[in-house]
């Protein structure tokens, strides 16, 4: 019987919150959790009614290497944007350039808002098992990439997916990016600014959390595709 | 006291990747979410063992967070606790924890208090939680906060309370029903 239409479906989100739900029955529970939207719910309404807030009275700071293993294991680098990205560099510099200008020529109005990059399709990744297909397009200035899925993919809770550049020259595939979903729009990394062109290929794999640990694709291929004409 | 509202924003930017916004909820929750590890698992260094875990998930479930049905910071320390039951439900792990089973534990190591950022139904319900663990009789209500707050077993409550293990399994099942019949009727639901 689905764990949905238990009489006892309560006492399960119930003891399951508490904790005293154990062994085979917890790892039931949780499945029935993933697979039957009805036990989802019941238990998100027990979570939002009857889990109390913890207390900030009793607090216990972690020990450093905690964070720095959590940073290593998610390789929490790749998501940082370098400093030229960051909005608060450009907007501490445009206040001392506007300052700094003010003060030579008196009141300059500059206008630098550059509008947003023009995106281009260059490439359709598909799983040769006619699975729907992922968009790739490229900014005008080659440096921001966006693919957008037919409809959202989210990485499992163990798992990152990781976009590869296939060099036309057959040479090893080079990393692009790690992400935990298939819709997103992010930056080339620098170096590869330009070599996203027609003959190279993009493809996505399923990798442990937070990456490849080894710097070339480890998990199933999922999705692969020629960049056309750029 | 945590503030929802902000704990929200760093976990929804968590979920478009922004590693600075993940550690800065790391840094505001962790202590209070080892503190809530360290009750179950009574070992400091089993405790961080599950903080780390715990945030391995946190940052890939943040992407399926969802802002309008789920607490926060509750949504955390349950990943945290899940963890730490887990943890200690393998048959290795030795528990030499101190338990807290004193009236006033369940004031010293929740916060029932309504913030000024809190939205106000949050408040209500945790008014009503509160009222409602009162209403319970002592043993069920002992039993409940013992195996929420350490994440002691049915086993480990009966040898604790040292009471038959079917006599412990009801006061819990009791418990659970008369807290829900009590919070649900506040909230006007038959």
């Amino acid at each position: 019987m689905k764990l949905g239409q238990s009489p006892h479906l309560d006492a399960l989100c119930g003891e399951y919150l508490l904790g005293t739900l154990r062994g085979p029955a917890r790892a039931r529970f949780e499945r029935a959790c993933a697979q039957e939207p009805r036990v989802a719910l019941r238990l998100q309404h027990w979570q939002h009614r009857f889990t109390p807030q913890p207390s900030e009275a009793f607090r216990m700071p972690p020990t450093p290497p905690t964070w720095q293993r959590i940073a290593r294991d998610l390789d929490l680098r790749r998501y940082r944007q370098p400093w030229y990205a960051r909005v608060g560099v450009w907007r501490g510099w445009a206040l001392a350039t506007s300052a700094a200008l003010a003060v030579w020529v008196g009141v300059v109005m500059i206008d630098r808002s550059a509008p947003a990059p023009a995106m281009r399709p260059i490439a359709t990744l598909a799983s040769g098992q006619g699975g729907a297909a992922v968009v790739a397009s490229l900014s005008d200035d080659g440096r921001w990439l966006a693919l957008a899925p037919a409809r959202p993919v989210e990485a499992g809770p163990q798992q990152s997916y990781e976009l590869w550049l296939l060099p036309p020259d057959g040479s090893a595939p080079v990393s692009v990016a790690v992400m935990g979903q298939l819709g997103t729009q992010l930056p080339v990394p620098a170096a590869l600014v330009g070599r996203l062109q027609a003959g190279a290929k993009l493809a996505v794999s399923v990798e442990p959390a937070g990456g490849s640990p080894t710097g070339a694709p480890t998990g199933p291929v999922i999705l692969v595709g020629a960049i056309g004409a750029v | 006291m945590l503030d929802d509202i902000d704990i929200r924003r760093l976990i929804l930017l968590s979920a478009a990747r922004d590693a600075a916004a993940f550690e800065q909820l790391y840094q505001r929750t962790a202590p209070v979410l080892l503190g809530v590890a360290f009750k179950i698992t009574g070992r400091r260094e089993l405790a961080e063992e599950v903080l780390h875990d715990a945030f391995i998930k946190i940052w890939h479930a943040a992407t399926r967070f969802d802002p309008v049905a789920t607490r926060p910071v509750a949504w955390m320390a349950t990943i945290v606790r899940n963890r730490a039951i887990d943890t200690v439900s393998r048959a290795d792990v030795a528990r030499v924890s101190t338990l807290d089973d004193s009236e006033g534990a369940l004031d010293r190591l929740f916060d029932w208090s309504a913030s000024s950022e809190d939205e106000a139904d949050q408040a209500q319900m945790r008014h009503w939680l509160r009222g409602c663990l009162d209403e319970l009789k002592g043993r069920e209500r002992q039993a409940l906060v013992l195996a929420y707050l350490h994440g002691l077993s049915h086993g480990e409550l009966a040898d604790h309370l040292a009471t038959p293990l079917g006599t412990v399994k009801s006061w819990v099942r009791r418990g659970l029903q008369s807290l829900k019949h009590c919070v649900d009727s506040c909230m006007g639901v038959s």
